[in-house]
C-alpha cells in the first residue's frame, strides 16, 4: 500500500463534504491498514475518508497541510518509536485529536499518551468497526469540546490577567477564590493563588474590610448586585485609593448563591481630578462670598443665578433663594432697574463689556450709593453668551471724598477770591483814607482860606462903602464942564461893583452857610438859570439843546444855591463858547452804577452817594476848546481862573463845588472826547435831608 | 416937611461923612455923625434921631452893645435902628434890608439909592414914644 499511499502523499482532498471526516491513518503495517479501512468502510463507509501514510515524516507533512480531522497513530514507525512517535504528532498539530493504536504487549504506553493528550486508544487486534467509529466520533467530540473551554478558559485568563479593572471571585464567606492580576498587583502579591482563602481584613484597613463585608452580605442575602459604588479604600500602608465597584451574586448551576463577584476600577486619579475641581470650586465660592464686592451672574433673560454674600446684603435679602430667578426689577427703583436691564441687554447682545463704569445707587433704605461697575459677557466653551458676570464696588466714600476735594478747591477759590476782594477793598479803603486825607487838608486850606477871606471882606467892605457913597454923591451933584468925568465915574462905579463881587464871592464860600432845602424841581431850576445867562449867550452864536426828561423825580435842593451853581456852570460854558457852538444841557434820573463815581479828573466823592441809589443827573455840555489836563487839576482852587482879568472871579467853581458838596452831589468835569467839556452833577433823589 | 433926624454910628469917620453928605444934599434929611461908639448913647439921647444907622464891628464897642443900650433907653426904644455890615453881603441882605431879630441890616457898599429907600420905609411920620416897636 506504499504505492498507493504514495499516490496520496501530497493529495489533499479539497472538496470534503460537509459530512465526511478525513480521518489521516499513519500506520507501516500494509495489513492493519487494510483492516482498519476495511472496519471502518464497513461501518461507516460514506462519513469518512481515510488518507494512510506509512511514515511519521510524511504525516506531519499533511498535518501541516490542516483539514485533517483526527489521526490514527501507529506509535511504532519506521522513522519514530514509541511516547516520541505521539509526542511529535501532537507538537505538531494540538488542535487535531488523535487515537493511538497499540499492539497488545504495549498496552500500558498507550495508556500514557493519553495522559499526554491522546483522545483515546485501541489494541490492534481488538478492533471492529463499530467500536472504531465510535472512537473516532468520541475523539472529535472531546477534542472540540476540550478546545471550546480551553477557548473559553483563555478569554476569561486574558481578561484576568490583562483588565486594569479589579476582579475577584469570593466564597459565601467572602474569602478569595480567585483575583485578577490587577487585584493581585494591589495586594502586591505575586501570583493571584496567595489570595486563596483569604478575605479583605488581610489587605485593607478593618474599617474598609467591614464595610465591603457588609456590602457583599447585603449583595448575596438580596441576590441584588450593587451597582457603581464609590468606595473609599485604605490600605494597611495608608495609601487611599478610590474605586468604582460593582459587586454581584455569585451563583451556581442551580442559582444557588454560592459566593460573590465584583469589579472595581481604581478612580482614584478621576477622584482626585474631581477633588481639585471641588476644592477649586469651593475656593471660588469661598472668594467670591467672602469678598466685599458685589458679585453676580446673571443668565441672558438677566434672572440672577450666582451671587456673593455682598450682593445680597446690598439687595437687603438672606438667602440665595431670594435672588435667584429674580431680576434687578424686583430689588431696585423701576427707573434705576430699567438702565441696569438696558445695559446688561447690551452687554448680552452686543458682547462688549462694560468697565470700571460709576454709577448711582439707591440702597433698599433710600441711600444714594456711588458704584463702580464692571459687567462682561459670560460664554461657554464654545463662545456663546450664555448672561453676564458683574462685579461692583462701593466707591461712594471716594466719590464724596472726591466731591469735598472738589467742593475744597472750589473754597479755596472762593476764599482766594474774597481775599483778593478783601485786598481790593483794603486798597479801595487806603485810596479812600488818601482821598479824605487830601480832601481833609483840601477843607483845612479852603476853611483857612475862608476865614482869612471873611477878615479881608469886613475890612475892604468899609472902604468899598465909603467909596460907594462917594461916588455917589459926586455923580448926583458934580457938574463938570469936563465931558470925561461922567464917564469916569461910570467907571469907577463899575470898578466898585467888581470888587463888591469878588469880596460878595469870598463870603460865599467862607460862609457855611446853612442850606434851605426843598424838594424842588430840577428842571424848572435849569429853565429859571438859563433865563439868568439868556443875555451872555446873545453875544456869540450859540446853538442852545436842551434835553431834560419828563418826570424826573423832585430833588431837595436850595434853589437860590443850586440855581448860583448852573448860572455858574452856564456861564463858563457860555465863555468858552465865544467863537459859537453848541451847548447843551441835560437831565435824567437813573440808579447810579457801580463804581461811577470817579474821585479822580477832578471831582470828589460824596460820602453818602452809593451805587444803586436813584440819582439825578445834569449835564452840562460844551463844544468849546476844552480844558488841558493840568488845568483841569487845579480848576476847582480858589482864585483859579482862566478867563482874563475882569472876565471872572476865580472863584466861581470853589463856591459851585462847595455848593454841590453841601448838597451831598457830586461835581466832575471832563473835556469830551469829541471836544469841549462835559460837567455832570449828580444829586441823589431818594430820600428827604436828614 | 421937616427934615428926617438920622443918627450914624461908625468909627470910620470917612463913611460917616460921606453918608452925612449925600444924605443931607437931599434936603430930607439930618445927618448927625458919631464915630465913637461909647458916645453913641449919649448922641442919641441928645440928638433925638427918627432913626439911626448903626456899623457893627467897631474898635471899643460893638454895635450889638449900642444897640442894647439904646433899646434901654426909655425914650429911645422905638427909633428904628439899621446896621450897616461888612459881613453881610447885599444879595443876603436884600434890597431893603433884611431882617435878623428884630433887627434891620443894610450891607455894605450900600448904594445911596438903597439906602434912602431903607431909611423911607422904616421912618413913621409921627412916631409916637409908647407905639410898639416897628420891626415885629
Amino acid at each position: 500500500m506504499a504505492h498507493t499511499c504514495c499516490q496520496h502523499r501530497y493529495k489533499v482532498n479539497t472538496e470534503p463534504s460537509k459530512a465526511k471526516r478525513t480521518i489521516l491513518l499513519i500506520e507501516d503495517n500494509a495489513g492493519d491498514a487494510r483492516i482498519l479501512r476495511e472496519a471502518l468502510a464497513d461501518a461507516a463507509g460514506e462519513a469518512f475518508e481515510l488518507e494512510h501514510v506509512s511514515d511519521l515524516s510524511v504525516g506531519l507533512e499533511r498535518l501541516s497541510l490542516g483539514k485533517v480531522d483526527v489521526v490514527l497513530l501507529d506509535l511504532s514507525l519506521p522513522d519514530s518509536l514509541g511516547l516520541e512517535t505521539f509526542a511529535k504528532a501532537h507538537a505538531a498539530a494540538p488542535e487535531v485529536p488523535m487515537i493511538v493504536l497499540s499492539g497488545q504487549d504495549d498496552e500500558s504506553l498507550a495508556i500514557q499518551t493519553v495522559h499526554e493528550g491522546a483522545q483515546d486508544y485501541l489494541v490492534k487486534g481488538q478492533v471492529d468497526g463499530r467500536l472504531l467509529v465510535r472512537s473516532i466520533r468520541y475523539a472529535i467530540e472531546r477534542k472540540g469540546s476540550e478546545e471550546a473551554l480551553a477557548k473559553e478558559r483563555d478569554l476569561l485568563h486574558t481578561l484576568l490577567e490583562n483588565l486594569p479593572d479589579r476582579i475577584y471571585f469570593k466564597d459565601a464567606k467572602s474569602r478569595f477564590i480567585r483575583i485578577s492580576r490587577a487585584v493581585t498587583a494591589q495586594f502586591q502579591l505575586t501570583h493571584p493563588r496567595q489570595a486563596m482563602g483569604k478575605t479583605d481584613l488581610d489587605f485593607f484597613t478593618a474599617e474598609h474590610a467591614q464595610a465591603a463585608l457588609k456590602d457583599e452580605q447585603q449583595v448575596m442575602q438580596t441576590g441584588q448586585p450593587i451597582v457603581g459604588k464609590i468606595e473609599k479604600e485604605t490600605l494597611p500602608d495608608g495609601s487611599v485609593t478610590w474605586a468604582l465597584t460593582s459587586k454581584m451574586p455569585l451563583r451556581d448551576k442551580k442559582g444557588k448563591v454560592v459566593g460573590n463577584f465584583g469589579i472595581s476600577r481604581d478612580i482614584t486619579a478621576l477622584k482626585k481630578f474631581e477633588d481639585e475641581l471641588a476644592a477649586e470650586r469651593n475656593l471660588l465660592r469661598s472668594l467670591i462670598d467672602n469678598l466685599p464686592d458685589y458679585i453676580y451672574v446673571k443668565d441672558v433673560q438677566g434672572r440672577f443665578v450666582i451671587d456673593n454674600i455682598a450682593h445680597r446684603r446690598l439687595l437687603g435679602v438672606n438667602s440665595e433663594e431670594e435672588v435667584m430667578g429674580k431680576t434687578v426689577m424686583e430689588f431696585f427703583p423701576a427707573d434705576l432697574a430699567t438702565q441696569f436691564t438696558y445695559d446688561d441687554q447690551a452687554i448680552i447682545h452686543l458682547g462688549k463689556p462694560l468697565l470700571n463704569r460709576e454709577e448711582p445707587i439707591l440702597d433698599r433704605a433710600g441711600r444714594r450709593h456711588w458704584h463702580s461697575t464692571t459687567k462682561v459677557p459670560l460664554r461657554n466653551n464654545s463662545g456663546r453668551v450664555l448672561g453676564l458676570v458683574g462685579i461692583s464696588r462701593d466707591v461712594t466714600e471716594r466719590k464724596l471724598a472726591e466731591e469735598k476735594l472738589q467742593q475744597a478747591n472750589a473754597e479755596q477759590a472762593q476764599s482766594k477770591a474774597a481775599l483778593e476782594i478783601a485786598l481790593a477793598d483794603l486798597q479801595k479803603s487806603h485810596e479812600e483814607v488818601k482821598a479824605a486825607q487830601f480832601q481833609l487838608i483840601q477843607a483845612e486850606k479852603m476853611q483857612s482860606v475862608g476865614r482869612l477871606a471873611a477878615g479881608i471882606a469886613h475890612e475892604v467892605k468899609n472902604p468899598l462903602a465909603i467909596l460907594s457913597m462917594g461916588i455917589d454923591y459926586m455923580t448926583k451933584n458934580l457938574v463938570s464942564p469936563d465931558a470925561n468925568v461922567a464917564p469916569i465915574l461910570g467907571d469907577m462905579h463899575e470898578a466898585l461893583k467888581r470888587a463888591d463881587l469878588i469880596i460878595h464871592g469870598l463870603l460865599d464860600f467862607s460862609v457855611p452857610s446853612a442850606l434851605d432845602l426843598h424838594a424842588e424841581d430840577l428842571n424848572a431850576i435849569i429853565e429859571q438859570s438859563l433865563g439868568f445867562v439868556r443875555h451872555e449867550m446873545s453875544a456869540a452864536p450859540i446853538q442852545l439843546v436842551k434835553e431834560l426828561a419828563a418826570n424826573m423825580p423832585p430833588v431837595w435842593l436850595d434853589k437860590n444855591k443850586i440855581k448860583q451853581v448852573f448860572v455858574n456852570i452856564l456861564t463858563n460854558a457860555i465863555h468858552a463858547l465865544a467863537q459859537g457852538g453848541t451847548l447843551t444841557v441835560r437831565t435824567h434820573a437813573r440808579q447810579l452804577g457801580t463804581g461811577e463815581i470817579d474821585r479822580d479828573a477832578g471831582s470828589r466823592l460824596a460820602n453818602r452817594l452809593r451805587s444803586g441809589e436813584m440819582v439825578a443827573v445834569t449835564e452840562i455840555l460844551d463844544t468849546g476848546p476844552g480844558i488841558s489836563e493840568d488845568m483841569l487839576a487845579k480848576i476847582f482852587d480858589p482864585f483859579f481862573t482862566t478867563k482874563p482879568t475882569g472876565k471872572g472871579t476865580g472863584l466861581g467853581l470853589t463856591v459851585t463845588k462847595k455848593i454841590v458838596e453841601l448838597h451831598d452831589g457830586t461835581i466832575e468835569i471832563r473835556n469830551r472826547r469829541e471836544g469841549g467839556v462835559i460837567v455832570t452833577l449828580i444829586f441823589k433823589v431818594s430820600a428827604e435831608k436828614g | 416937611m421937616e427934615k428926617k433926624r438920622i443918627l450914624i454910628i461908625d468909627d470910620e469917620a470917612s463913611f460917616t461923612r460921606m453918608v452925612k453928605l449925600n444924605l443931607e444934599k437931599t434936603g430930607a434929611f439930618e445927618v448927625r455923625e458919631e464915630n465913637r461908639a461909647a458916645y453913641a448913647l449919649t448922641a442919641a439921647r441928645d440928638f433925638k434921631p427918627d432913626a439911626i444907622l448903626l456899623d457893627v464891628i467897631m474898635p471899643t464897642m460893638d454895635g450889638g452893645d449900642v444897640a442894647a443900650h439904646i433899646r434901654n433907653d426909655r425914650n429911645l426904644k422905638n427909633t428904628p435902628i439899621i446896621f450897616l455890615t461888612a459881613t453881610v453881603s447885599q444879595r443876603e441882605a436884600g434890597q431893603a434890608g433884611f431882617n435878623s431879630g428884630g433887627a434891620l441890616f443894610l450891607a455894605k457898599p450900600v448904594s445911596l439909592e438903597n439906602l434912602i429907600h431903607c431909611l423911607n420905609e422904616n421912618i413913621r411920620p409921627a412916631a409916637k414914644p409908647d407905639d410898639e416897636p416897628l420891626n415885629r
